[in-house]
């Protein structure tokens, strides 16, 4: 047989999968397809008439009030006030009858009296609104939106002046410079600032792989003032391209870091209300879009997955010529198909480009994923949507809060949201950062699919067991030898990592004191579950025998296991996670972010470290589950202790 | 034996009061507490609580300088118009301003961290231009850079003031600021409507489940020979689903005071939860009999209550505006009386349902 048969052949194969896929998906959807029948459609179009009809019509009334904070803080004003304006115009506002004994009573949360105008010596040098606020925390916030309330209806005021040199007096520009973290900085020359700064920066980047490149780069310097014409972005300079020091005063967003890119979302230059200190609430909110249709998504493929288990006729297909890999691929394919092209609709209509497509595509994949896997474990309809909803809960605060910070740090990046953010706002994205937030749920997603395959046979799909042994079984059909436990530890490894960066994300408010250590505890724990769990369920399932040597070779292959897989959260380093201080507490102890030049028994230090704590845990793995839940606290405390000595050490 | 007796005695007390319906509720509320997974769902509620805590201690810490205490920012002011900048900073308590002779100086400074900003002032026809510098990529930018475009709308404002005489409608004079929380509002608005409707949600789902899983595994065939009615199970099963979502409610509410979040007219909110549920559920009992299958109904009950909460959210009060105003004590009597429209729909579709559910033959479902 030649190489060009064997070729051949092998396409043939391929094709005649690909067709007996297809034929799977066309059968799916068109089986989900006709059980929404006519009648329900036309409910559901008969239902969308109504509210869509209710509401222009509230609209159209000007009785609607969308707003959730409407009328919250009660102001007292009198009936004559030029405030009146402000009121009516602020949604969170509502007028009250100017009364002093009310404001006390607590019916209204702010009493607005006389103007105050500008004294001679310290103080405003503008006319000042003399205002009562309530009591308490309520009486400060109503006075808080009040006031913003103000400012805004100034601004829309000023915005219709015909003298503008008189409506704008101040003109701002912004711009955003790194500061030296390392002490005072060797340059004190403002002229050739930006330059010199960078190539410190560097200097003192001690590990001398450029973990942060773009982060000492910015583009443009400051010591003159002549009016900054910012050169619009377009220009993707990288590390290496400068400018110098005649460079316009005010940077461009070309260049730069990500966050400089990410601030530069707010505006930069105008009048003093233009500028806007980096929040990005209306794409947080369009990005929230994305997450709805998901639920549906899943709803419909959970119900059909499990519905083919509970009348039993995944049996048929089980039997036929078909492999469990094509069936399963088969039965998803139409509910990605549906998630991709309702994720462009949406993409479509809030302006995103093809970016935040293949930033949310990753999250529907997982959305399925999860489901799938659920749906194999799941006694009852009942328990799945239980299921469904933690699935919901959990991927839609993973990947929406951190996307909140998206203009703060780089920890925002641990969500594809953030890109979709990031691109609704202008903003450029680099791969690196793209294969970051994207890679955990782009492999987490092939893991679940193997893990839920795993089980698509007889034996489990039509038992009724409760769901943490049927994980444990779909763990154990994953085993097959020693080298096997190795790959499935290496396997969890995304999974490992969204623990971790969610930590961080949790942690992250708290003062750096108690979330350094509290966060090298929990990964510990984190890691030494992803490394032993298998083993335990290979244990209880009797596949492997409960030997010491056994538990002892078997803890040996997934350190090594996980040791290797470690490796590749080097792609953290692209984003830059290593430079905040929580970031290199997470991933130090894994020798990321250490420089080659250290000692050789640094980078020996984790594959020790990964095969003891594993052992550890499958001696106590061998037994019972409370032997198991003692060894993993003995190897968590093991591997929290390491984690401390390395931080302290190199921190 | 008298443990037997007083058993035996209970159990004929029991009998004697005994409802086929309230038998259902509970045998409903045990087989969920059997299925582990309602904890998850707890567990999972709460996760979201405790994330949403974070978030709005990590916004206020992030955006306003005063609940950082102590924190100071220092700005170095350069340029000929750096005696009308001092001025405007003198007036936010924030932030200390510097007066610098050099702009080289300025920038060595914040080079150096010794200050945190820079004002460079330039005068321009009428006009002063500030290149305001805030540094990049640290956690402080926010706070830098808001504290910073305040103290330049103080010098906005102070140089409107002084031309208010060319100005056809001069701005309004501003309160002072206090530095009240400008995400105070997010609890009671966002944070709190979520965590009362999540349970109603939940609810509603559930009765679908419980309902439609009857169905389709043929145990309501099983009604021709036992003693209870559709009507009956229909009851036991929404007064199950209706029971548990206030409990949530109140549980959630409790979490939050708590935390030091004051929740007021907590059996006003109680009410609102449990009349919005009876109307969420009503709507999943109707689904459930009257849709041709369970994905079916799954699929209409999901897009019901979308449009139920997206209709209802923009009439005025609209179930989230209500339990924010309810909870943050705004409410007027308005807001009491749609608490209770809310309670005369959702017995209304309660009696709906239950007429619905006499007409349906269970044999033929």
């Amino acid at each position: 047989m030649t190489r060009v048969d064997r070729l051949r052949t092998r396409l043939t194969t391929a094709g005649r999968r690909l067709r007996r896929i297809a034929r799977i998906a066309r059968w799916e959807f068109g089986q989900s397809t006709s059980s929404y029948n006519r009648r329900t459609l036309a409910v559901i179009a008969v239902l969308v008439v109504v509210v869509a009809s209710v509401g222009t019509s509230a609209v159209a009334l000007g009785v609607a009030s969308p707003s959730p904070n409407t009328d919250i803080y009660r102001v007292g004003v009198a009936d004559n006030s030029p405030y009146n304006a402000v009121i009516d115009d602020h949604a969170s506002l509502t007028a009250r009858p100017p009364d002093r004994t009310a404001l006390a009573t607590g019916e209204i949360d702010l009493l607005i009296g006389g103007v105050r105008q500008p004294a001679a010596g310290p103080g405003p040098r503008s006319p000042t609104l003399l205002v009562e606020p309530a009591d308490g925390e309520k009486g400060d916030a109503a006075l808080t939106a009040f006031r913003s309330a103000v400012q805004s209806y100034n601004d829309r005021a000023m915005a219709l002046e015909p003298n503008r040199t008189a409506a704008y007096p101040v003109v701002v520009e912004l711009q955003y410079i790194p500061q030296s973290t390392l002490g005072p900085a060797a340059p004190t020359n403002a002229g050739n600032l930006t330059g010199d700064d960078a190539a410190a920066d560097n200097a003192d980047d001690s590990d001398g792989t450029d973990t942060d490149a773009n982060d000492t780069d910015t583009n443009g310097t400051t010591s003159d003032a002549d009016g900054g014409t910012a050169d619009g972005g377009g220009d993707n300079t990288t590390g290496t391209d400068r400018t110098e020091g005649d460079a316009p005063p005010v940077a461009d967003g070309g260049g730069g870091s990500l966050l400089d890119r990410a601030l530069f979302g707010g505006g930069t230059s105008g009048s003093p209300a233009e500028i806007q200190p980096p929040f990005p609430f209306g794409s947080l909110l369009l990005a929230f879009l994305f997450l709805v249709p998901m639920n549906f998504v899943i709803q419909s493929y959970g119900s059909s997955v499990l519905n083919e288990r509970i009348s039993r006729r995944g049996e048929l297909l089980l039997v036929a010529p078909v492999e469990r890999l094509d069936i399963v691929a088969g039965k998803t394919l139409p509910y990605a198909a549906i998630a991709v092209a309702v994720t462009a609709v949406i993409a479509a209509a809030v302006g995103g480009g093809l970016l935040s497509v293949a930033a949310v595509v990753p999250i529907a994949l997982t959305f399925l994923a999860a489901t799938f896997l659920g749906a194999m474990f799941a006694r009852s309809f009942k328990e799945l949507t239980f299921v469904t909803i933690t699935i919901t809960v959990f991927l839609t605060s993973y990947v929406f809060i951190p996307s909140i910070f998206t203009n703060v740090t780089p920890i925002a990046l641990i969500s594809p949201l953030t890109l979709v953010v990031m691109e609704l706002q202008g903003e450029a994205v680099s791969l690196g950062s793209y294969l970051f937030s994207t890679g955990p749920f782009y492999t987490s997603t092939a893991v679940l699919f193997l893990l839920g395959t795993g089980v698509y046979r007889e034996e489990d799909m039509f038992s009724q067991k409760p769901v943490p042994l049927k994980f444990l079984d779909a763990l154990d059909a994953r085993l097959s030898g020693v080298r096997s436990v190795g790959v499935l530890t290496a396997l969890f490894l995304p999974f490992v990592f969204i623990a971790e960066l969610l930590a961080i994300a949790v942690l992250f408010v708290l003062p750096i004191e108690v979330s350094i250590p509290l966060l090298l505890v929990v990964i510990a724990a984190v890691e030494e579950v992803a490394k032993s769990i298998h083993i335990f369920a290979g244990f209880e399932s009797d596949r492997f025998d409960r030997s010491v040597p056994t538990a002892l070779l078997l803890g040996a292959a997934s350190g090594v296991g996980f040791f290797v897989a470690e490796k590749f959260t080097a792609v953290a380093q692209l984003v830059g996670l290593p430079d905040l201080q929580l970031g290199q507490a997470a991933l130090q102890p894994a020798g990321i972010g250490i420089a080659p030049s250290t000692t050789l028994l640094l980078l020996a230090g984790p594959l020790v470290l990964h095969t003891v704590t594993a052992g550890v845990s499958a001696l106590g793995a061998r037994t019972r589950l409370r032997w198991y839940l003692v060894s993993l606290v003995a190897a968590t405390a093991i591997h929290a202790a390491y984690n401390l000595g390395v931080v302290t050490l190199y921190g | 034996m008298a443990d037997r007796d007083l058993r035996d005695r209970w159990h004929a007390v029991a009998d004697r009061f005994s409802d086929p319906r309230l038998t259902i509720a509970g045998r409903e509320i045990r087989v969920l507490g059997r299925e582990k997974t309602i904890i998850l769902a707890v567990v999972i509620q709460l996760f979201v609580a405790a994330f949403a805590g974070f978030l709005v201690v990590g916004l206020v810490s992030l955006y306003d300088p005063g609940s950082v205490d102590g924190y100071q920012i220092d700005a170095a002011v350069t340029g000929d118009a750096t005696n009308e900048m001092l001025a405007a900073i003198d007036d936010r308590p924030a932030i200390d301003g510097t007066r610098y002779a050099t702009t080289s100086d300025a920038y060595a400074d914040f080079q150096d961290g010794t200050v945190n900003a820079v004002f460079q002032t330039t005068r321009v026809d009428d006009r002063i231009q500030v290149v305001m510098t805030a540094p990049d990529g640290s956690i402080e930018t926010t706070l830098v850079v808001s504290e910073g475009q305040e103290a330049l709308r103080a010098l906005e404002r102070n140089l409107r003031a002084e031309r208010a005489d060319s100005l056809s409608n001069p701005p309004l004079p501003l309160p002072p600021d206090t530095g009240g929380n400008p995400y105070y509002d997010f609890t009671y608005t966002i944070l709190l409507p979520l965590l009362l409707f999540l349970p109603v949600f939940i609810s509603g789902s559930i009765t679908v489940d419980s309902l439609t899983a009857e169905r389709e595994q043929g145990t309501l065939e099983l009604l021709r020979v036992a003693p209870v009615t559709m009507i009956d199970i229909v009851d036991g099963k929404s007064a199950a689903m209706i029971a548990i979502a206030p409990i949530q409610a109140v549980a959630w509410m409790g979490l939050l005071s708590l935390n030091g979040v004051a929740v007021a007219n907590i059996g006003w909110l109680v009410a609102l939860v449990a009349a919005v549920t009876a109307i969420v559920v009503a709507l999943s009992v109707a689904v459930s009999l009257l849709a041709p299958d369970r994905r079916s109904a799954q699929l209409l009950f999901s897009v019901g209550i979308l449009l139920f909460f997206a209709g209802a959210t923009l009439l005025p009060g609209g179930p989230a505006n209500t339990a924010a105003r309810l909870a943050i004590d705004s409410a007027t009597l308005s807001t009491r009386l749609v608490v209770l429209i809310y309670g005369g729909v959702g017995v209304a579709a309660v009696g709906a349902v239950r007429r619905l559910a006499t007409r349906i033959d269970p044999n033929r479902l």
